[in-house]
């Protein structure tokens, strides 16, 4: 009988949790923030184990659901996301693992969607807690528990589609009617929290534009159907906003990694499309060329991959061609001595030696490319 | 990233240690007076992903523990990052061994309190990966405290696994050798490992190839503590080195393992600080502290005619009339390339500059020549260490450090080199006291900054111009020169030259390449300042020295006669400015250049006062000494005493550059070295022409 009354208590107590800290964490801004961020750390590290289970008690697939239909009943989800900041240090922690535990979780029986349950249930109904979990990155506090929980659920495509097409109440954006209401074909207005990144890898402090980084780089790999469609639609806000912000910027870090992701997107079989407009466009190339020069050696190193694309590339538009032929001379007496101590790259040193013999071999006239 | 700013908020003192993620400096924090350790890592010199160590930063930044050093902030300065870290005052427990092994007593309170610091580590689930005796620092007071998370995981949920190889080897449990999947127990072995280290000095299997050991450790039974430990001791550790991790016990459960529950208080610890504090005052260890210094940027002079041309209309960039316009050094290799070339294994006989030589191997190689006996137990003091720094070059292919020896290196995927600090010494935080014994290390403790090294012909040439000729006409003209506010003026030029003959001496000969290069190009300026009769052929030799003085004429035709017309025509200035004038060129008391200017005064004016006008040794000097002239014309024993004169002094010029002389001040540190190369250079010349040697 004590068996049966354990349960029942464990029962209610399990559903009784997301509810308490509802109401604490609607009162977190209210004069009784201090203590009520107390009571809210104490019912989340119990959310947590019950989620994660402790070394005395397994945590049951039961118990579980249950939570994670509660926490869904009573929006805590978007709750936490919006007050992840004003939380102490250790309940931001407790909420990152109870994320990562209620986006992970899959009911035993019943029918089974592409992503987990509280997942599903996000990006359907409600993508503003995706939204809110990237605008974290506006607080030092919060960025790092946000962005680790965010790069878990963007391994899903829904989970990136609606960050990416979040636009406010236009048509066509996610936050209208979740997945279902997002309209690829529309170019986005870059005020949605996509374009939110921008400004937080490049104007944040370095932790937060670190992780920022890392998330926005996750976003624009990962998904190789959504992302050469997003960028086609997008391509020109996309590349003047990555050009301007990223790749000029006066950070030394934000810099040498978004010319590393650029050669990465550029290089990536399924974005063909997106590499062949971009290599066509002069202006792009006297980026790139500008980049060889610069005073930092591994900038140049980065730069020199994506130079080597618009060198490569046998179908070089005319203003390419135009601007390679002008600086021909130039071209392979730089080439000839560039990062020279880098003798032990093999590879670097095979592609060098071919972009030399490419630029030697141009005609000396532009010619119109054929493909 | 907008932080450039904050790295004024911290005072950067001495040097902590330095290891392959770069160097650790003592700090303050300006607003609340507080001491921290700041880690400098710079970006540039590592070629791995930035990732990497952001990963390092956000293991860090979550752990909030008595038992972890505290993180407390991090930014970016140029292409350093800044890691600022809890300042720990004891050491690392490698550093804390080095007068002797520690007692058993003290162990157990290390042991309990990295437990706990595990216990904490392990709850957040997070994998340290690297336990070992240099990553556990002591507080001033004898907390223990875990360190360097360079490799350290961080687990998003408490049953996965992690595959990837690092550590350090003798530390390695057999698990993550053999890559079959670990979990947090991989850190109980390591602490089985450490405590061993503790109670003998090193870990098991410390005189075998760490490749080797690779293979030892999953093979052979695990290594049991011997000799006279307490049962208790011995069992805890037998508990600690299970070789299946599934039978491992948890640092949970370890905490009630009777050697740890006996443990006393950490304050004990103290003794252990104590005794290091005794045998470094009795090995007079004490080193001067390596002050920070900040690098100066390496950014090479932008050649702007080579800019890319990106517009039709003007593609021919419009060229500067025939005057030099690019400042690029002929020495393709600024210092700091050098310093990268530089790799204290692959030979320090590389041929660089003295210079640079010296720089690098201050540097990197602090005490490789002094403590050359020593240097088996210093190399493994490496991550932690006492200035001995791991050799590092940049042009290695990325592959696992293989440089540890026995030394207490971590494995890591790559490595990263350490930071070029200082090119240029300036003066930074307090003078250390000068009673110690002079340092090497130490950058000079002038309130001034030295004279940049010339390191390329231009720079040369323009030293040589200041001192030779700028300096001497400034003084001269000032001499001559009446009024207080023109004298005033020509000290100001006087002071600026001296200065950009410091910091540029490159920048001394543009600027005197480029005037003469534009007067010659107007016709009215030419025939002023270079009249006609000038225009010998031997003078042409030499337009770089452009003195206007005209008066010294060259008979001979030695290879250095080019050189000896500049002495002559300083020496002619000289006593000049010695006869004609009745006021010296007054400087400013704390001029920088007052006393090497004083130096230089009295050399030039010595020789010059024993080397009287000869008409084919050195030259005419007409008009400006009559009585010299004409005690000239008198005797034919006269001029071969003044030609044994001339000789000797060549002969002492050919000496001076001979090994084994006292070293010209301030260059104390370059003799030792020439004089081991010198010593080489005569072993290459034995062994090659031993047998006519031996004849």
């Amino acid at each position: 009988m004590s068996f049966f009354f354990g349960r029942t208590r464990a029962r209610t107590n399990t559903l009784d949790l997301p509810r308490q800290a509802r109401e604490h964490v609607t009162k977190l801004e209210g004069p009784q923030g201090g203590p009520k961020a107390e009571e809210l750390a104490k019912v989340l590290t119990q959310i947590k184990f019950t989620l994660t289970g402790t070394p005395e008690q397994e945590a049951t697939p039961e118990t579980t659901h249950q939570l994670v239909t509660g926490l869904i009943e009573e929006d805590l989800l978007y709750l936490l996301a919006i007050n992840l900041y004003r939380l102490p240090f250790e309940s931001r922690k407790d909420t990152q693992v109870i994320f990562s535990y209620v986006f992970r979780f899959r009911p035993p029986t019943g029918p089974q969607k592409p992503e987990p349950l509280a997942l599903a249930w996000v990006v359907e109904k409600r993508p503003q807690v995706l939204v809110e979990l990237c605008r974290a990155y506006d607080h030092k506090e919060s960025a790092t528990p946000a962005g680790t929980v965010l790069r878990e659920v963007l391994k899903h495509e829904t989970a990136a589609a609606i960050i990416l097409y979040d636009d406010g109440d236009l048509p066509g954006s996610s936050a209208r009617q979740g997945v279902a209401g997002i309209d690829q074909e529309r170019k986005q207005s870059g005020n949605g929290v996509f374009w939110s990144f921008f400004d937080w890898i490049d104007k944040s402090s370095f932790e937060v534009a670190a992780d920022a980084f890392t998330t926005f780089r996750e976003l624009l790999t990962k998904h190789k159907e959504i992302i050469p469609k997003y960028l086609a639609v997008n391509f020109d806000l996309f590349f003047e906003r990555y050009n301007s912000v990223l790749v000029q910027s006066h950070s030394y870090v934000t810099k040498r990694q978004s010319i590393k992701l650029l050669g990465e997107i550029l290089l990536d079989r399924s974005n063909y499309n997106v590499m062949t407009a971009y290599v066509d466009r002069g202006e792009h190339l006297k980026i790139c060329m500008n980049l060889l020069r610069d005073d930092r050696k591994m900038v140049q190193y980065e730069g020199f991959h994506v130079f080597k694309v618009f060198v490569a590339n046998p179908h070089k538009s005319v203003p390419v061609q135009k601007i390679l032929l002008m600086n021909r001379e130039k071209l392979l007496h730089f080439l000839s001595h560039f990062l020279e101590d880098r003798t032990d790259d093999e590879q670097f040193i095979d592609e060098r030696e071919f972009l030399i013999k490419q630029i030697r071999n141009m005609p000396a006239q532009p010619v119109q490319p054929h493909r | 990233m907008a932080d450039e700013g904050v790295a004024n908020h911290y005072q950067v003192l001495e040097e902590l240690g330095r290891g392959s993620f770069g160097v650790v400096y003592k700090a303050i924090e300006i607003n609340t007076g507080e001491t921290v350790a700041i880690k400098h890592i710079d970006l540039e010199s590592s070629d791995d992903d930035i990732q990497e160590i952001q990963q390092e930063i956000s293991v860090l930044s979550t752990c909030a523990s008595n038992y972890v050093t505290q993180y407390k902030a991090s930014f970016l300065r140029g292409h350093k990052l800044w890691i600022v870290m809890e300042y720990l005052g004891g050491g690392s427990c490698l550093d804390l061994l080095k007068p002797g092994i520690f007692p058993e007593v003290h162990i157990a309170i290390i042991c309990r309190e990295l437990l706990l610091g595990l216990e904490y580590l392990h709850a957040e689930g997070k994998i340290h990966r690297d336990i070992k005796a240099a990553n556990i620092l002591l507080s001033e007071s004898g907390k223990v405290k875990l360190a360097d998370f360079g490799v350290a995981a961080q687990l998003t949920h408490m049953k996965s696994q992690r595959n990837t190889f690092v550590g350090t080897p003798f530390w390695m449990a057999p698990e993550v050798i053999q890559q079959a999947g670990y979990d947090f127990k991989a850190d109980i072995w390591s602490l089985g490992i450490t405590a061993i280290e503790l109670a003998l000095g090193e870990p098991p299997h410390a005189s075998t190839h760490p490749m080797k050991v690779l293979f030892q450790i999953p093979k052979n039974p695990p290594p049991r503590l011997e000799g006279k430990f307490s049962k208790e001791f011995k069992d805890f550790v037998a508990q600690c080195l299970v070789k299946d991790a599934d039978h491992r016990p948890t640092a949970k459960e370890l905490l009630k393992h009777r050697f740890i529950r006996s443990a006393g208080k950490v304050e004990a610890l103290q003794e252990l600080i104590y005794r290091k504090q005794v045998f470094d005052a009795k090995a007079d260890r004490v080193k001067l502290p390596v002050y920070y210094q900040e690098t100066l940027n390496t950014i090479s002079p932008k050649d702007e005619a080579d800019e890319w041309v990106f517009d039709t209309v003007k593609s021919v960039a419009p060229k500067p009339r025939g005057t030099v316009r690019s400042r690029k050094p002929s020495g393709v290799h600024g210092i700091e390339d050098a310093m990268h070339k530089l790799d204290v294994k692959d030979g320090p006989l590389q041929p660089t500059t003295p210079g640079t030589v010296r720089r690098s191997t201050v540097r990197r190689q602090p005490s490789a020549t002094q403590r050359k006996s020593s240097i088996s137990q210093t190399q493994r003091h490496v991550s932690n260490g006492n200035g001995s720094p791991r050799p590092v070059s940049s042009k290695r292919p990325l592959q696992p450090d293989m440089s540890f020896g026995n030394s207490g290196s971590t494995m890591r995927l790559f490595r990263r080199v350490p930071s070029d600090t200082s090119t240029n010494p300036s003066n930074f935080g307090s003078s250390p006291d000068t009673s110690f014994t002079y340092d090497e290390n130490r950058p000079p403790t002038a309130s001034y900054q030295l004279p940049v090294e010339p390191h390329s012909k231009e720079a040369f040439l323009g030293r040589r111009l200041y001192n030779k000729a700028l300096e001497p006409c400034l003084d001269e003209l000032h001499a001559q020169t009446a009024g207080p506010a023109k004298r005033e003026a020509l000290a100001r030029l006087s002071d600026a030259l001296a200065h950009l003959d410091a910091v540029d001496p490159e920048g001394t000969y543009h600027f005197l390449r480029s005037i003469v290069s534009t007067v010659q190009q107007d016709s009215k300026l030419s025939n002023a300042f270079l009249p006609r009769e000038e225009r010998t052929p031997h003078h042409s030799k030499t337009p770089s020295d452009g003195t206007p003085q005209g008066t010294v004429l060259i008979n001979n035709k030695r290879v250095s006669a080019h050189v000896q017309q500049a002495q002559a025509q300083a020496q002619a200035l000289q006593q000049a400015a010695a006869i004609n004038s009745p006021a010296k060129l007054i400087m400013a008391q704390d001029n920088p250049h007052l006393a090497s200017h004083r130096r230089r005064r009295e050399s030039t004016a010595t020789t010059a006062s024993n080397v009287t006008t000869t008409d084919n040794g050195l030259g005419i000097m007409e008009g400006r000494s009559p009585e010299k002239t004409s005690r000239s014309g008198s005797a034919e024993r006269e001029r071969e005493r003044e030609r044994e004169k001339e000789r000797d002094r060549e002969r002492m010029a050919l000496e001076a550059k001979f090994p084994g002389r006292p070293a010209a001040p301030g260059m104390e540190h370059c003799k030792e070295l020439s004089d081991l190369l010198y010593a080489r250079w005569t072993d290459g010349l034995r062994a090659r022409w031993g047998a006519l040697a031996g004849a």
